[in-house]
């Protein structure tokens, strides 16, 4: 299986209190000084308007980065665009890290007032439905790399993965761990996993 | 093991369309190492859609200085200045705006997995894709191609896509159905060995009325509007046919070509048209390449005798016949059997939403329920919910609007309330479609390399702002459209609201300040039946203002019965214009630097620190000065030529040029003389022949207007050319702006150059 495109969000933890288009500036601050290592930081779209959409979006060339509202839950959204060496647990790895470099960013902003992402549940998304159609069949064959990684992340901590089965969306994994800890510890973990 | 899209979808593509993107694939690998000319495979990917965004030049300002993007596969391009990493866009024709709900998953799963998640409706029935990379539009065309869709001349020097009204069908005041007619068209000319030569882009309408909006013919190439006629006691069809309309930075009206052109002439017409357009149409110059210029420049009844001529010498084609029982035998199914609106429980909200949002269908029991797109955008999310109550209510009968919306037909008006409910669940149900809320915007300043400030930022603001009000909006108010483009290049469809807007930039104090020039009384309704002029560029940021304060005086001092468009004429634009004059001033940055970003961008408008010496200072105000006096010449052309004193119209706007021509030439020299050989003598050698009056975009088109109308002045000005001078006339304003800025620019970066001390002798 050649799955390259995967995604990853982290959901903000206090959401209530935060401004979605307050975003804007700190993401064109990012540009500014290219502050996301080994991306390519190139423009900003606004699509506050839609409805559990994109929010807030940062295009890099290698990726997407949005404060995205879908289901009604902002979070951190991180999509790579581009293809990449290395194996799926590679991959993986490479979506937390950066994710999570994002997250640390955004919670050291003094605008945002005490944003902070949770990380006892994460989102993971295939972006590729023809490497990764949503079946049982792709949840079987990618689980033990997840299971793998996770347990690394999680440092042997117990955690559930749930397949996300709608046929129509793209394949999902949410992981619930049931211990928390900050977005550094689990960036840290993720450098090392 | 299936590997590719390829593969996966090889018996579900027409194998036709399947080589053509097998070519393309072989193409985009050429041009990746060098093997095919950039300019060659630029319009080769521009026939496929696929399309340059901004920034794709590797440059952006990022608010503090102008960063280059450094590109992994760094000078390499698809075009000129066109980096070859660098995300562009992906244009999707939607021939007549019919989707079916597959067709609408499909776009929902490409979107996702090669764009940003988000679905973009265009003001001509297409969708399109942002920040796609060029390696991955082979995969999505592929599996486009496997719903039925296809990418190829969506973009590029091609007949683009095919429109039609979107209520086609199901109009109570059609004359007859023109969705099989526009759906034989655009089958018919797609990939025709006629319309691969065009010096430009050819655009097709179909509106089944004249009275209505329609399908907005007159502002098309060639647009066909449905009429009968009675021969020998049988009726037969045809079209009351148009040619040479257009938008653009000039807008015409197009002229009647036949005013009954049977249905069986229909095609063989369309090609002999192209055929003529390909053959004499301009393809040096690209901003005089349009049909427009070509009817304009031989007058429609030369080129109908050469279109005519065409006709009898071209060789027969079965396919211009062959689609004819396809139309007697063309039907659109509903879904479920239609049933009124009776005692069903109405959520709320929905009484307003019905109010604007529905219509009713000409067959009894059916309705159109129109889902108002904010900025026509809509996520991946909803267009997979979209076509799941698709196929719960409507079944394949989804068409997208140029207004940039998209409408479920043949719905039965009893699942009304239930529809409302599943669409709220969508966040997709606001009322207003067709309102003052509902507004057009073309994407601006967003992704287009061609946008001046941002019209997607205006119109999202103008549509919170009325939206908190619209309840209580006096319905001649509500009934208003508000139309906004990025540039002059009219994508917005500016020209054709009652009150439109249009991306420009002014200078002041060194800076650049976004402004939005002001149109009124455009027409909407009968295909487009006139064009609004502008009354005065307004800083972005005062344009709310300057709409409220141009509605409420609508409603406070309309006459009974009057429409917008009365209003503008009997009121007078000058009287208009002085009533947001004030609004017109830009303060120094030190005093309000709000002014100096652009709405959703707060990265400030300028192209980097410019110093602002006290001498450029004084240069600057003498300059704007000028300005102001040709803007105002401009102006007063335009009312001139609402009193339909054409000549008067027409010199007012050649001085208008002048006086922008001035302007430039006394940052050089003061003693300037008023000689109009003199000033364009000076103007050409000072800013043309030096090509600093050169748009990097748009040429010199714009010095062209000056020139030509001073070679050439009109023996008597008529309606259509005095018209056509006032617009450009603002243009050349507005370019002369531009011009300026860039030698303010290039004075600023280098310290060498003169700074501009006016010389009283000229030197």
């Amino acid at each position: 299986m050649e799955l390259q495109r995967l995604g990853v969000k982290l959901f903000v933890e206090n959401p209530s209190s935060l401004e979605i288009r307050s975003f804007i500036p700190i993401f064109h601050s990012w540009i500014q000084r290219q502050a996301i290592e080994g991306h390519l930081l190139i423009d900003i779209h606004d699509y506050s308007h839609v409805y559990r959409g994109p929010g807030i979006l940062l295009v890099a060339h290698e990726g997407n980065f949005s404060m995205d509202r879908a289901e009604d839950r902002l979070g951190l959204f991180y999509c790579q665009k581009q293809p990449s060496k290395g194996s799926l647990r590679n991959h993986i790895q490479t979506i937390f890290r950066t994710a999570l470099q994002a997250c640390r960013l955004l919670e050291e902003e003094s605008e945002l007032e005490g944003i902070r992402f949770k990380t006892d549940e994460v989102l993971v998304v295939a972006n590729d439905r023809l490497f990764a159609p949503n079946t049982p069949e792709t949840f079987q064959q990618l689980q033990p790399v997840f299971r793998e990684f996770f347990e690394q992340l999680f440092d042997g901590n117990e955690f559930t993965l749930n397949h996300r089965t709608d046929p129509k969306e793209r394949f999902s994994v949410t992981v619930h761990s049931p211990h928390s800890m900050d977005t550094q510890t689990l960036l840290e973990r993720a450098q090392r996993a | 093991m299936i590997t590719t899209w390829k593969e996966k979808l090889a018996d579900q593509i027409d194998p036709a369309l399947a080589q053509e993107i097998d070519v393309f694939e072989t193409q985009i690998e050429l041009r990746r190492q060098g093997k095919m000319e950039e300019k060659i495979f630029a319009e080769t990917r521009l026939r496929r859609g696929v399309y340059g965004q901004r920034y794709d030049n590797g440059q952006r300002y990022d608010g503090v200085r102008t960063q280059e993007l450094q590109y992994p596969s760094a000078d390499l391009t698809k075009g000129p200045e066109t980096l070859w990493d660098a995300p562009g866009m992906q244009r999707i024709k939607i021939p007549f705006g019919g989707l079916t709900p597959d067709q609408m998953d499909v776009l929902a799963d490409l979107s996702e997995e090669y764009s940003d998640g988000i679905l973009h409706v265009t003001t001509r029935q297409d969708f399109q894709l942002h920040f796609i990379h060029i390696e991955d539009t082979p995969l999505l065309m592929r599996r486009l191609a496997a719903t039925g869709i296809t990418t190829r001349e969506a973009c590029g020097n091609s007949v683009r896509n095919v429109t039609a009204c979107p209520l086609a069908g199901v109009c109570r005041d059609e004359v007859f159905d023109v969705t099989p007619y526009a759906k034989s068209c655009a089958r018919f000319l797609l990939g025709h060995p006629d319309v691969q030569d065009f010096g430009r882009k050819f655009k097709v309408a179909f509106s089944g009325c004249k009275e209505h909006a329609c399908g907005l013919v007159t502002m098309h190439d060639m647009g066909g509007i449905a009429v009968k006629r009675m021969e020998d006691g049988k009726e037969r069809r045809g079209f009351e046919l148009y040619v040479g309309g257009g938008l653009g930075a000039v807008p015409h009206q197009a002229k009647l070509f036949d005013s009954f052109l049977p249905e069986e002439e229909l095609l063989p017409i369309t090609q002999a048209i192209s055929r003529v357009f390909a053959r004499l149409g301009e393809k040096e110059i690209r901003s005089r390449a349009r049909i427009k210029f070509l009817v304009a420049k031989l007058g429609i009844d030369e080129f109908r005798r050469l279109v005519l001529e065409e006709r009898k010498v071209m060789p027969e084609d079965p396919r211009w016949m062959a689609y004819l029982p396809e139309v007697r035998k063309y039907q659109e199914k509903p879904l479920k059997r239609s049933m009124s609106l009776n005692g069903e429980e109405r959520p709320e909200g929905f009484e307003q939403w019905y109010e604007t949002n529905v219509y009713q269908q000409r067959q009894e029991g059916y309705v159109v329920a129109t889902i108002n797109l904010p900025l026509g955008d809509l996520s991946a999310w909803q267009v997979r919910g979209l076509a799941d109550l698709a196929r719960r209510f409507t079944g394949e009968n989804v068409r997208i609007t140029v207004e940039q919306n998209i409408l479920f037909r043949w719905v039965s008006e009893s699942d009304l309330p239930d529809l409302y409910r599943e669409l709220q669940g969508l966040g997709l149900s606001d009322p207003g479609a067709g309102s003052i809320v509902d507004i057009t915007a073309c994407p601006g300043t967003d992704t287009c390399k061609l946008g001046i400030a941002s019209s997607r930022g205006l119109a999202g603001e103008i549509r919170t702002r009325l939206a908190t009000k619209f309840s209580e909006m006096d319905e001649a108010v509500k009934n208003l459209r508000v139309k906004i483009s990025g540039c002059f290049n009219s994508c917005g469809q500016h020209h054709i609201a009652d009150i439109g807007f249009y991306g420009t930039s002014r200078t002041i104090g060194g800076r650049k300040v976004a402004h939005f020039q002001v149109l009124l009384g455009g027409q909407w309704e009968e295909n487009a039946g006139s064009y609004g002029m502008a009354i005065g560029s307004v800083p972005a940021k005062r344009i709310p203002e300057a709409l409220d304060r141009i509605t409420e005086r609508y409603l406070k001092e309309r006459k009974s019965g009057d429409s917008f468009q009365d209003f503008v004429r009997h009121i007078g634009k000058k009287e208009l214009r002085d009533s947001i004059e004030d609004l017109m001033t830009v303060p120094p940055y030190e005093q309000d630097p709000s002014y100096y970003t652009d709405w959703g961008d707060p990265r400030e408008f300028t192209m980097g620190d410019m110093a602002a010496g006290e001498c450029a200072g004084e240069v600057v105000s003498l300059l704007q000065f000028d300005m102001a006096a040709a803007e105002r010449l401009v102006f007063e052309a335009q009312l001139q030529w609402d009193d339909e004193d054409y000549s008067k119209a027409d010199e007012l706007a050649y001085n208008a040029m002048l006086q922008g021509a001035k302007a430039l030439i006394k940052t050089e020299f003061l003693d300037v003389s008023d000689d109009p050989d003199t000033l364009v003598k000076a103007f050409r050698e000072r800013f043309y022949d030096t090509k600093l009056f050169r748009d990097k975009y748009a040429g010199a088109k714009f010095a062209q207007y000056l020139f030509r109308r001073h070679q050439s002045p009109p023996s008597k000005a008529n309606k259509d050319d005095a018209r056509r001078l006032v617009e450009e006339a603002q243009l050349f304003i507005e370019a002369a702006h531009a011009c300026w800025e860039r030698v303010a620019n290039r004075q600023a970066s280098d310290p060498s150059i003169d700074q501009g001390v006016p010389s009283p002798t000229g030197g």
